[in-house]
């Protein structure tokens, strides 16, 4: 009853090779004289889901009377000796599963994050935590080998399973020779040169013992990130820089960020007038949490004031610096040649809010127009790269010189200035109240229907807010949350009713 | 072309006499089918059995050589049909599929079959879908082998003893002239191993040598024949395989020195009983185990003699039967009592009564008998606390942290699938005349109804939606709406859904996903194709090599009577949008079909990217396109996530600063379907979407023209930077 079986499960998410992987430590085991069994939950149906793939390992030289020995095809809890997952929430399900106990198990798991589609889907930010994950794994497992096996497989050029066979091999937690794992990349025949590569240095950097000490992060970046505002180069800087200075020193950060944005959006005295009307804002904050209330009102105020417009739009498919980070997004080689094509398709009433006021509003209101300018909106692809739509585009962006006039200039700032005095309103009375009214500007976002949907719950919800007299943190936040529940506004208008 | 060739790997099973053979669950069945000397066989595919329908594909070369007869079936029922062949004659024949599904669709077949009886072996091997990881609804076989008397083999899940067992049926059901399940669990079909091969086996009769027709009345289903046949299994059939599983061992009875006790066990459970057995320090890694185990390979039909001397002397006796009713238990029971055994028998009021025996189960169910079986001088390692407590290590707070930020992982459809596009419509229109109640079926397109599309209320079978809207739609405050993939459609949608429908004059929306394989199986062939789409981003394409006998699915909807038509692009999204709203407020009565077209990207792929490899690198200009989302106008409410779930469509950090919402990203695994784009238009999303077209191998032409473009457009660029510049803080 001595020699028991090495047990080893794999877990993977569809098409990042776990089978392969599989059979590479297969082959491994086979060079070396051990018998391995396997066996997978592959499920030909269960597409880009979570994979299981199950292995038991056994040394021939145990088998004395030719009698093989019997191995189970299921992964039992407590009953496991590595446990490798290819992303870091699947090592968290690893643990929740129960396949990792501190007594035995060695996990093995990258740290790089496969968004799921909850996280991906959400409204706003549903993205889990995956320092919690790493901590709970720390905790369980007997040895936790982890870092970011995604990026250095695309160092190589590679995929993730081959990262992972490096690391197991490097991990020393199979009783086989490197050799015997080089041999099975070579016996490949395939991507040899590059997969021997990843090898290596995926070998080293399990080897190097704990490979990353873990350690959570906890710290709010705003009031611990030291940092400090540049000196003035110019006039208009001069006169903005020293207003800020008269903000607290934890708004700074956001407040120079923003100062550039409204600068770049529309000009200095844009920035100028960003910074007058957050000024009562800053009068009215009791001081909580390090002024919180300042600046996160200064973060969703900026955001807002610079609401994507055409001309906006067109900016930002303009710039010097665009088609460079096209390349890095897509990947393309240092010379190489692409055509960049955009879709878009402007509203009528995206194209009344860019006409001043009082014109906007008629033809908005005329149902010729309406149809006219609906012949020129719709579905549009346009080359970027070409000449004449690149022309078109910086028409476009610089008609934001006269974005003050325009009907969604008028109609934004209408909108804000609301939010604002609801914001300063509540701060005098009820802080906690005014923290909840400032996050409403979070709400506000995107184009067309979904722009309507968000700016519209929050007028709302304003409208709410004045209409009662006692309406809690409490309550707002609930209404808040319900908006980002659905994009239907099923949740919201239950949550309003209720 | 199915997903997994096994071109390489069939090659194995040319392996004669004595060789060591290596390899999958799968194609050991196949090899041993082969030792067998088998005449014919046939299937359809279904996990997990997929594979044994891929590797018989790939295999037809040797099954040729050896002059088998292969068919990919229409249906289950088409293949159980085709065992007909074994009644007559003395002919061996294997046909698969998945289930308990594939067995209830060829139930018809399957009893008529074993009320004949057979002269020539014949086996329905059956991937018994049950369990973690399961597709379907949980269901048993051994109910079918029961009420229809077809034994039920369910070897233990090693290599040596499937191959034993699949030769000893074949001559089990010659012996009893009884049809028999071949059980695989989902595990055993993948798992591997190894044997020691034998020579194949050609068939006694095959074209090369064929047989002489044969008539027996008495085979026939009608009467007086069924009151006959129905004598015959119980007077006749049944003890010759009582018998002969008795005579040739087909079960297994390993001893242990604490005779008081045993276990008796089917065998595909039996490398879970000895793992726990093993945990317990009461069994060896080779299996000998200190506690009598009685393998049933054969689970049904149960053998009495072998029951009553495995028990008569144990105190106590465990059963381990996995899934319900409990039928071997009841069985054991019956015989025990009949026999006045009056051993106490343990089973399912130890055991959980649902779901798969996996090891943490059995190894608690274990640890519960023995406890009560107090055996003297035994100190379990693992008591019944210690091993609750093996569930899970985890404190409640860090279970509940695990909760919380462990996200759930639903299949969904590919990158660049073509059904997305679709649903997206859907999901579209659904907003302006919804909401919808939508009758769906099994295949990919079953995924509509899971996040974030959330389309669809009930899934009745394979093939069966258009059927299961027809009580319904009456109550309906819209046309009935009904999905069906092609496969479905062909394996039983053209009669049980489209035939029915235009007799009933059913003036509902039939869609009919089209992507020219069956797809969610693993891409294997059905009677029609798709035409390669021109349209979609992917610049390049190569026709998929063409099939002259191929059955187009809008003829036969014509010739079953549907007037109302329409074939469409599902990439174009605005189109398809158009075309589902009118069949939806059309005054035209009659069934209303969109056949939704776009080659399953998984294939198409396959197709493509070598010849985008061998086009680059043999210097040809070449465009690759790819999709982009510009972090800088996308705001983070991810609506395009909501109606695409596109797996390559994903969220990063926001690159901005004081933005705090995550941007939508297209990562690298993109190609280039251009549904982000049409989306982007359909839905009226937002200006973020570009397409990239990446050149590759550029002609003089290109470099002249983004030259000039460069140069112009620089100018701009200078000019804005030192404007830039200028408003420096």
């Amino acid at each position: 009853m001595s020699q028991k079986t090495i047990n080893m499960v794999i877990a993977a998410l569809g098409g990042e090779g776990g089978g392969v992987l599989s059979n590479w430590l297969i082959d491994v085991a086979d060079r070396e004289g051990w018998m391995c069994q396997s066996t997978s939950l592959a499920g030909v149906a269960q597409r880009t889901g979570a994979t299981i793939y199950y292995l038991e390992l056994f040394p021939r030289s145990a088998i004395t009377d030719g009698r093989l020995p019997v191995m189970s095809l299921f992964p039992a809890q407590g009953d496991i000796d590595i446990a490798v997952a290819s992303e870091v929430a699947e090592a968290g399900r690893m643990v929740q599963r129960g396949f990792v106990t501190p007594d035995r198990t060695t996990l093995i798991a990258s740290d790089h994050r496969v968004y799921g589609i909850t996280e991906k889907q959400h409204l706003s930010d549903g993205i889990i935590d995956a320092d919690r994950l790493r901590d709970v794994a720390q905790r369980y497992a007997r040895n936790y080998v982890h870092y970011d096996m995604q990026a250095l497989a695309s160092e190589h050029n590679t995929v993730i399973s081959a990262i992972l066979f490096g690391t197991i091999a490097g991990a020393e937690v199979l009783p086989f020779s490197r050799g015997s794992f080089e041999a099975t990349i070579q016996a490949t025949g395939k991507a040899v040169k590059a997969n021997l590569a990843a090898f290596e240095a995926s070998y080293q950097r399990a080897r190097q013992g704990g490979v990353e000490t873990f350690e959570p992060v906890h710290v709010t970046p705003s009031q611990e990130s030291g940092f400090q505002l540049p000196p003035a180069r110019s006039g208009h800087g001069r006169e903005l820089l020293s207003h800020i200075e008269r903000f607290p020193s934890s708004c700074h950060e956001v407040l120079y960020q923003a100062v550039l944005k409204l600068v770049d959006y529309q000009d200095a005295a844009y920035a100028a007038q960003y910074l007058d009307m957050l000024q009562p804002v800053f009068e009215a904050d009791s001081g909580d949490n390090d002024h919180d209330l300042t600046r996160e009102t200064a973060r969703y105020l900026v955001l807002w004031m610079c609401f994507e417009d055409i001309p906006r739009v067109a900016q930002f498919k303009t710039r010097a610096t665009r088609m460079d980070k096209v390349r890095e997004e897509v990947r393309a080689e240092p010379d190489q040649l692409f055509n960049v094509t955009e879709f878009f398709r402007p509203r009528v009433e995206e194209v009344c809010a860019m006409l001043p006021a009082g014109l906007g509003r008629r033809v908005q209101d005329s149902p010729i127009c309406n149809r006219l300018i609906g012949m020129f909106s719709g579905g549009k692809r346009l080359r970027t790269n070409t000449v004449s739509v690149y022309v078109m585009l910086r028409l476009l962006a610089a008609c934001r010189r006269w974005r003050r006039a325009s009907l969604g200039y008028q109609h934004e700032h209408a909108m804000i200035r609301r939010w604002l005095d609801a914001v300063i309103g509540a701060a005098s009375t009820d802080p906690a109240l005014a923290r909840e009214v400032a996050e409403l500007g979070r709400l506000v976002k995107g184009y067309g229907d979904t722009r309507l949907r968000t700016t519209g719950q929050v007028g709302v919800m304003l409208t709410r807010l004045q209409g009662e007299a006692e309406c809690s943190a409490e309550t707002l936040r609930q209404w808040r949350e319900s908006a980002l529940a659905d994009d239907e506004g099923e949740a919201f208008r239950r949550q309003l009713a209720a | 072309m199915a997903e997994r060739s096994f071109a390489h790997e069939v090659q194995k099973l040319r392996a004669g006499q004595g060789e060591v053979f290596k390899g999958e669950g799968i194609l050991a069945i196949t090899k041993a089918l082969l030792q067998s000397g088998v005449s014919y066989v046939g299937g359809y595919q279904g996990s997990p059995i997929s594979h044994l329908m891929d590797v018989l594909n790939d295999a037809q070369e040797i099954l040729g050589e050896l002059g088998v007869h292969f068919e990919a079936n229409g249906s289950e029922a088409t293949a159980a049909a085709m065992l007909s062949a074994s009644i007559n004659y003395p002919l061996r024949g294997a046909v698969t599929w998945k289930s308990t599904v594939g067995t209830n669709v060829a139930s018809d077949a399957l009893s008529n079959l074993a009320s004949s009886g057979v002269t020539g072996g014949a086996m329905v091997i059956v991937g018994e879908d049950y369990g973690e990881g399961s597709s379907i609804m949980q269901e048993r076989t051994y109910a079918f082998a029961m009420k229809a008397q077809m034994w039920l083999i369910d070897p233990r899940p090693n290599l040596p003893s499937i191959v034993d067992m699949v030769e000893k049926g074949f001559a089990l059901s010659e012996a009893s002239n009884t049809p028999l399940f071949f059980m695989m669990r989902i595990r055993g079909c993948h798992v591997t191993g190894e044997f020691f091969a034998k020579d194949n086996q050609p068939p006694a009769f095959s074209d090369r040598n064929p047989v002489f027709p044969n008539r027996e009345a008495e085979k026939i289903i009608l009467p007086p024949n069924v009151y006959e046949q129905e004598r015959e299994k119980i007077a006749e059939r049944l003890p010759a395989a009582l018998k002969f599983i008795r005579e040739h061992q087909l079960n297994e009875f390993f001893p242990g020195k604490f005779e008081q006790l045993g276990i008796v066990v089917q065998g595909g459970v039996y490398n879970t009983v000895i793992r726990a057995l093993q945990r317990q320090g009461l069994a060896n890694a080779f299996g000998d185990s200190d506690i009598p185990i009685y393998v049933m390979n054969v689970a049904y039909p149960l053998v009495p003699e072998e029951l009553v001397t495995f028990c008569r002397d144990k105190q106590q006796v465990l059963v381990l039967e996995e899934g319900q009713p409990e039928y071997v238990e009841q069985g054991i029971h019956t015989i025990l009592r009949r026999n006045g055994v009056d051993t106490r028998v343990y089973g399912k009021d130890i055991m959980p009564m649902a779901g798969e025996y996996t090891g943490q189960v059995m190894l608690h169910g274990l640890t519960r008998f023995l406890q009560a079986a107090r055996l003297p001088g035994v100190e379990l390692p693992l008591d019944l606390a210690a091993v609750e407590a093996l569930r899970t290590p985890l404190t409640e707070d860090d279970r509940l942290t695990l909760m919380d930020n462990v996200p759930p992982r639903p299949s969904g459809l590919c990158t660049g699938c073509p059904e997305r596009p679709l649903f997206s419509a859907l999901k579209q229109v659904q907003k302006e005349l919804g909401p919808f109640h939508i009758s769906s079926d099994i295949g990919c397109h079953s995924f509509a109804t899971l996040a974030p599309f959330n389309l669809g209320n009930t899934i009745m079978g394979y093939g069966l939606s258009l059927a299961s809207s027809s009580g319904i739609r009456h109550t309906l405050p819209h046309k009935s709406i009904s999905i069906m993939g092609d496969g479905g459609f062909w394996h039983n949608g053209l009669t049980s859904g489209v035939t029915s429908a235009v007799f009933n004059k059913h003036d509902g929306l039939l869609i009919i996903v089209d992507n020219g394989y069956a797809a969610a199986t693993g891409g294997q062939d059905i009677p029609s194709l798709v035409e390669p789409n021109k349209i979609i981003a992917t610049t390049i394409d190569a026709d998929r090599a063409g099939r002259d006998d191929q059955q187009p699915i809008d003829e036969a909807c014509r010739g079953a009577g549907v007037k109302w038509i329409r074939t469409v692009s599902t990439y174009s999204v605005d189109t398809m949008k158009d075309t589902l709203r009118e069949a939806l407020t059309t005054e035209e009565k009659g069934l209303k079909v969109i056949i939704a077209e776009g080659e399953c990207m998984l294939n198409r792929q396959r197709r493509i990217k070598p010849l985008m490899k061998q086009s680059i690198s043999s210097g040809k200009r070449t465009l690759r396109a790819r999709f982009m989302v510009d972090s800088e106008t996308c705001t983070g409410d991810h609506a395009c996530i909501r109606i695409s779930g596109c797996p390559s469509l994903t969220i990063k950090p926001n690159p901005d600063p004081l933005r705090k919402d995550p941007v939508s990203y297209v990562d690298n695994s993109c190609v280039g379907c251009g549904v982000c784009g049409a989306n982007a238009h359909a839905a009226i999303l937002c200006p973020s979407f570009s397409r990239v077209d990446l050149i590759y191998n550029p002609s003089r032409w290109d470099r002249t023209v983004a030259g000039v473009r460069q140069r112009v457009i620089g100018w701009f660029q200078a000019r804005g930077e030192r404007k830039d510049r200028a408003q420096v803080l």
